[in-house]
């Protein structure tokens, strides 16, 4: 059991190895890629400077929170599209037939499908995304708190995902509206919750996980409760089960293709 | 001892159907049909250890849905599947060690990396020790002759040579099945007859049994013992190639009546290899559109 795990972690990072390597074989571009991502994130600190500059507070929150909202999203994020890109593109694999490969292989079909593709510019979501939650920490149990719930973050991020995508097998074009769910986490996560009132703060903590994925682990970073980090911690672990048994429920629909294809 | 035994073996599809144009787009949304479609139908068969299988038949007749049950690609809806003993819906990942997968219109290489490190990948796949991986890379190298572009990323390779080392890259683990889904589709008349005496030499020496669907007759004819043609998601004939080839043209002579003369005056000449195995199985692809 023990070897096989070592195995399959093996493989994994061999894939995630070749991604990365594919990404470098054009320096410029790869720099170029994560240079303007940390630009792009960090765009838009300046509405934020104005805004505090016009009022106290926002939401309840101060200014140093909402860094660490953002620093927490783009962390997430990032770390989600750098070991499992493949994950946000799940739909189409499923629809084109393209888990051939993956499942002939003695290996876990999902694993090796998730860590297939990276995404080269979330490594700039990821740096600024630390740098962030570097700078606006108070302290360095917080710090912790941070990089530990850029870990559930990105479980969060990844797992739903894969929950949308994996309804592939029963409707098509999920692929819609699993970019707009997940790409929902990132609008409203960068946003303090306490904006949101009745049916959309409803939708924010239920449907969208935008509360467990980022303002529940602030409020934590903020004042610590271990209530909430348990919480947390329960709500990334219970929502990456129920994906994996939604993809693998979905992975005997599973209906192939016979489209010509090559693993780019 | 048996290598594959097929049992009963059935798939359908639902695929959407829509009526033309924009209306029937609209349509489609609120009053959506599907269809079932029976990909394989109660297919049944087994085959040896290390016989080389030609299984063909139209476009569309359940082939590649066999290999992919057969693979454990694809759940079956009903029937059973034992593939060295293993059945693949259970034991996937343990039936993965033990076969190998080659298809000719879907490439399982990184196109960027060389066939070095995507021979390295696949060792770590099948938890081949690095000494095995390259042991396994040298003598595989050697006799596919990929030294001259083992280097070289496999985006830059010619489609024969890009083959070569998909057949590599299947064989890395030294599987006892090979699975071969038209794996000559689109090369030249010379790199094909390559790619077919590298697999004759893979039966001859590891005794590895070959599956192979293509509609390549010169793949057939000069690789396979046996065909088994199905249609329909069904096996319309199951007969040795040397058989069909002898007595097929005598059996259906009203339908291949000339054919029939052609095979007589052939056998009567003693050189019965001048009946085209092409020809036969147009014939069987057309007996069985008309029924």
């Amino acid at each position: 059991m023990l070897t096989a795990v070592k195995n399959q972690m093996r493989v994994c990072l061999l894939s995630i190895k070749y991604n990365m390597m594919r990404e470098m074989v054009n320096k410029v571009t790869f720099l170029t890629n994560v240079g303007f991502m940390v630009l792009n994130n960090a765009s838009f600190l300046a509405q934020w400077v104005i805004l505090f500059r016009l009022r106290g507070d926002v939401g309840g929150y101060t200014f140093r929170e909402i860094m660490l909202l953002w620093g927490l999203v783009a962390a997430s994020f990032g770390l989600s599209h750098i070991l499992f890109a493949r994950v946000f593109s799940l739909s189409d694999l499923i629809i084109g037939g393209k888990l051939d490969a993956y499942l002939v292989q003695p290996k876990n079909v999902l694993a090796s499908v998730l860590t297939s593709a990276t995404d080269v510019s979330a490594i700039g979501d990821l740096l600024y995304g630390i740098v962030l939650g570097l700078i606006c920490s108070p302290g360095v149990g917080c710090f912790f708190l941070f990089l530990l719930f850029t870990v559930t973050g990105a479980v969060v991020f990844t797992a739903f995902a894969l929950l949308l995508g994996s309804l592939s097998f029963w409707f098509v074009r999920m692929d819609l509206l699993q970019s707009q769910m997940v790409m929902g986490i990132v609008s409203f996560g960068t946003y303090p919750d306490g904006i949101f009132k009745g049916v959309s703060r409803f939708l924010l903590y239920v449907i969208i996980p935008v509360g467990m994925a980022v303002w529940y682990p602030v409020h934590v970073m903020t004042v610590f409760d271990a209530g909430m980090l348990l919480t947390v911690l329960g709500y990334a672990c219970t929502l990456a089960a129920v994906s994996v048994i939604v993809f693998y429920r979905g992975l005997r629909r599973y209906a192939s293709g016979n489209l010509m294809e090559a693993r780019l | 001892m048996q290598a594959i035994r097929v049992e009963n073996l059935s798939k359908t599809f639902r695929v959407k159907r829509k009526e033309k144009g924009m209306r029937g787009s609209v349509r489609a949304i609120f009053h959506p049909q599907t269809e079932e479609i029976q990909a394989v139908n109660g297919v049944s068969f087994s085959v040896e250890e290390g016989e080389m299988l030609a299984f063909i038949g139209p476009n569309g007749a359940g082939k590649s849905t066999t290999i992919k049950m057969l693979t454990g690609i694809l759940y079956p809806d009903g029937g059973r599947v034992e593939v060295l003993g293993v059945d693949p819906t259970k034991r996937r990942r343990q039936l993965a060690y033990q076969i190998g997968t080659v298809f000719g219109q879907k490439e399982q290489l990184w196109t960027h990396l060389t066939p070095y490190d995507n021979f390295r990948f696949f060792g770590a796949v099948y938890d081949l020790t690095e000494r095995e991986t390259e042991a396994r890379i040298e003598e595989l190298s050697e006799r596919f002759a990929l030294r001259e572009f083992i280097d070289i990323p496999v985006r830059n390779l010619s489609l024969g040579q890009r083959i070569r080392c998909e057949m590599v890259a299947a064989l890395i683990h030294k599987p006892k099945v090979l699975f071969l889904d038209e794996p000559t589709i689109g090369l030249d008349l010379v790199v094909k007859e390559n790619v077919r005496e590298l697999i004759r030499q893979m039966n001859r020496e590891e005794h590895t049994t070959i599956f192979l669907t293509s509609h390549d007759v010169g793949d057939i004819e000069k690789l396979c013992t046996r065909i088994i043609i199905v249609n329909d998601g069904q096996i319309v004939l199951d007969d040795s190639v040397e058989h069909l080839k002898s007595h097929y043209p005598n059996e259906h002579a009203p339908d291949t009546a000339v054919h029939g003369r052609e095979h007589e005056a052939a056998a009567e000449s003693g050189d019965i290899s001048d009946v085209s195995l092409e020809d036969i199985i147009v014939e069987i692809y057309k007996s069985q559109g008309e029924t």
